[in-house]
Order: C-alpha cells, then sequence, then structure tokens
C-alpha cells in the first residue's frame, strides 16, 4: 500500500472527545439508516433484517476509515465540476462503445505514469475513482506520489486531461496545486 | 404526457444500448486492464440513462433521491473495483498471476 504524507493524520477520531464521538456515531447511523430507508421504500419493514447489520457495518467503517478533517468541501468548485463531469462521462461512455462496436477494435492499450500533487486522502481517492470514469483512462495502481493510469488508446497523451481533471478536483477540495503541476515525462 | 413516455423510453433504450457496448467490450478487448474501461465507462453511462428515463416516467422527488443514490452508489463502487482489480493485474500478484 502506498504509505500517507505525513499530514494526512490516518485516524481521524483521534483528539476529539468523547462526547463528540458518541454523537458522531449516533449522527452517523441515524444518516445512513435514512440512505437504507431511501434504498428500499418505507412500505417493507422485513428489509431491516438485512438493513440494521449493513448500517452497523457502514457506521463501524465510516469511523474505522474517517479521513482526516481537512478544509473541507467547496460547494462552488463542486457545482462548476458537474457539468464537467456529466459531458466528460457522456465522452467516455460513447468513445468506449465506439471503439468497441467498429468492425475492428480500436484500441491500443498501454501504461502511463503521473505524478498527482493532490495531498489530502479523501481528494486523492475521489481522483483516482474519476479517471477511471473519465474518456480513455483507467487508474490502476497508487505508489506514494506516482499514479499508474491505463489508457485506451495510448497515442493519445493522456496528461493534460488528467491535469486538468486535478485541478478541478483541487477546487472541489480546497486545495492549492503547486503552479506548474509538472506530469512526469 | 405521451411525449413524456415516448423520451423516457428513448432514454432508457439509449441507456441499455451502453450496457450493450459495455459487454461487447467485455467480451472483445484483450486484457483485464482494457476489459474494465468498458465496464467502468459504458456502465456508467448507461447506467445515468436508464436512470434518467426512469425518472422522466415517474417524476416524483422521493424517486429522484432514490435514483441519484443508487447511481452515485453504483458509480462509487464501479470505479472503486475497477482500481483494485486494474492495480492486482499491474503488481500481477493477484489469482490470474501467471
Amino acid at each position: 500500500m502506498s504509505s500517507p504524507p505525513s499530514s494526512v493524520d490516518r485516524d481521524g477520531t483521534q483528539g476529539r472527545s468523547p462526547v463528540l464521538a458518541a454523537l458522531s456515531v449516533s449522527v452517523l447511523t441515524v444518516l445512513f439508516a435514512g440512505l437504507w430507508l431511501t434504498l428500499v421504500g418505507p412500505t417493507d419493514p422485513g428489509s431491516w433484517i438485512i438493513g440494521v447489520p449493513a448500517v452497523i457495518a457502514a457506521v463501524w467503517a465510516r469511523q474505522r476509515l474517517a479521513p482526516a478533517p481537512g478544509r473541507g468541501l467547496s460547494l462552488l468548485g463542486a457545482l462548476r465540476f458537474l457539468p464537467v463531469f456529466l459531458i466528460e462521462s457522456f465522452k467516455g461512455g460513447i468513445d468506449v462503445a465506439r471503439r468497441v462496436l467498429g468492425t475492428r477494435l480500436r484500441v491500443e492499450p498501454g501504461l502511463l505514469t503521473y505524478r498527482l500533487s493532490l495531498d489530502s486522502r479523501a481528494a486523492r481517492v475521489f481522483f483516482v475513482d474519476l479517471v477511471s470514469l473519465l474518456p480513455g483512462t483507467l487508474s490502476a495502481d497508487l505508489q506514494g506520489d506516482t499514479l499508474v493510469v491505463h489508457a485506451l488508446d495510448c497515442r493519445v497523451d493522456a496528461a493534460p486531461e488528467l491535469l486538468r481533471l486535478e485541478r478541478h478536483v483541487a477546487r472541489v477540495f480546497r486545495e492549492r496545486l503547486p503552479e506548474q503541476g509538472a506530469p512526469t515525462p | 404526457m405521451v411525449a413524456l413516455h415516448w423520451l423516457a423510453a428513448a432514454l432508457i433504450l439509449a441507456g441499455l444500448l451502453f450496457f450493450v457496448a459495455g459487454t461487447v467490450g467485455l467480451l472483445r478487448l484483450p486484457d483485464a486492464l482494457s476489459r474494465l474501461h468498458a465496464l467502468t465507462k459504458a456502465d456508467n453511462l448507461g447506467l445515468f440513462l436508464v436512470a434518467l428515463g426512469l425518472l422522466v416516467a415517474n417524476p416524483e422527488p422521493f424517486f429522484a433521491l432514490k435514483l441519484l443514490l443508487i447511481w452515485l452508489l453504483v458509480m462509487a463502487a464501479a470505479a472503486t473495483g475497477a482500481h483494485l482489480i486494474a492495480k492486482r493485474a499491474v503488481r500481477g500478484d493477484g489469482e490470474d498471476a501467471p
């Protein structure tokens, strides 16, 4: 596994008062129960046979994996990113469909590396998942700051797109990227 | 009303086409990493279109929230799962390791 940067606290609950921790457990339980209720609907009480263990597991996992408190999220950044994400999702889906539905497969798979500038774990996980949802790229491995990206067509240079995406993610997570976020050659 | 139903049908049908494309990709692409592309991207768009079509057919706020949740959860699961499979494939230490 990648070693987290020293600025990222692995245990997000550390240093919080017990009252706050207990409160967050009850708030989380209500939240996840609401999530379950939204998914299965309120008409079937029997669904709680699965729902209760699922909610408990979700609260436990969230407490175990809670990211260190970061700078919070930027609503404006998220709103600016949403249309970009939708458009890129469309391009990604159409691109793959066109490549595989033709009589000849038009792919030239290859690996490339990309140096991540994002700092917080939450932003990194978000970015790693996004890379896989957007056109032509799939995040294959993350070792330290180096993201190994699989490209469906390595004749197209993916680095500028990744840089643009990383800037969007940085805005959503209120992070500052270095001015010249140079991708690894 | 009728126009909306046709719109819903068209959206769902378009979504299903992307699921078909994703499946064709899964069968035709040469290696595990390339196949993951088809699964994450084509299916994500397919699900978005199907969810949008269902919302047009049944425009209720609670139902919309449910569809939004399903879409977000499936996307997060697909992208994270794809990353984990890809990581094993790149490092060559998974079950399929030669």
